[in-house]
């Protein structure tokens, strides 16, 4: 193939691999300056907003025992854990201070969910083992 | 608020008291609440408010002074006074015989409503930084 080259006259170049040859590299999903058609950087206007969990916005106070109670387990009084109320790390945080808080200014049962907060909204996903 | 004064720096907190007597005739009411706010400002606090949480039946039978407490009366009483009060007002009110239970808490700060709601963690990102 060289020896064609020479002798055709035309100016020979070395053979270099396909892989190695000198390209224009440019990456489409980099701003490319001084294209009036490329698009315009800006944040994903789609971006959803963040997850809120239930009590987001709302003050926890220990005085409200209704509120407290629902995040009680109605036969044991045990405070739930994070993977059922499923809470935000500082509202957990918060809920659990305040109960055990009303539980010692006697303002809310221990053993048990206070019997008229039973028919309350269920916020706790509690899953039974089958 | 800090006062400096001649026998030294007095710090002043907010503080909130929650207290609970089992009588139910309203005079008798009247007295101890009157008893605990004179002492507590001869301690040298400042009332700013006393609520009444209601009266309802305990959410458990309380024993105190040899009796067992179903019911009783719930109060607030809103001080701002010197760290001192604390340990001398709780000893004060647990020798008064109608008031069951007593306590002391920080005025809760209202904190700002902005929760920025949960933000996702990114865990591979912290397992590869402890890793190194």
């Amino acid at each position: 193939m060289a020896a064609r080259a020479v002798a055709a006259g035309r100016p020979w170049r070395r053979l270099i691999p396909a892989a190695l040859w000198e390209r224009p590299r440019c990456l489409q999903h980099e701003w490319q300056p001084g294209h009036p058609d490329q698009p315009i950087q800006m944040e994903n206007p789609y971006k959803e907003p963040p997850k809120k969990c239930v009590l987001c916005g709302i003050n926890v106070d220990y005085k409200n025992v209704q509120l407290l109670s629902q995040f009680v387990s109605p036969h044991t009084g045990c405070i739930y854990g994070r993977h059922i109320t499923g809470l935000c790390n500082k509202k957990q945080k918060e809920i659990s201070k305040a109960i055990k808080r009303a539980h010692v200014f006697g303002l809310m049962p221990v053993m048990f969910k206070n019997p008229s907060f039973l028919t309350d909204p269920k916020i706790c996903n509690v899953k039974y083992p089958e | 608020m800090s006062d400096d004064s001649t026998t030294g720096v007095r710090l002043y907190l907010r503080l909130r008291k929650l207290t609970f007597s089992h009588l139910t005739h309203k005079p008798e009411t009247a007295a101890v609440l009157k008893r605990t706010v004179e002492a507590l400002m001869e301690r040298g606090a400042v009332v700013r408010n006393l609520e009444n949480l209601g009266e309802r039946s305990l959410p458990y039978k309380i024993s105190k002074h040899n009796e067992r407490h179903r019911r009783g009366g719930y109060f607030l009483i809103d001080l701002e006074g010197p760290p001192s009060i604390v340990s001398t007002m709780m000893d004060h009110l647990g020798r008064d015989i109608d008031i069951i239970r007593r306590g002391f808490i920080k005025h809760p700060v209202s904190k700002t409503e902005e929760c920025s709601g949960i933000i996702p963690v990114n865990y591979e990102d912290k397992l590869i930084a402890n890793k190194k």
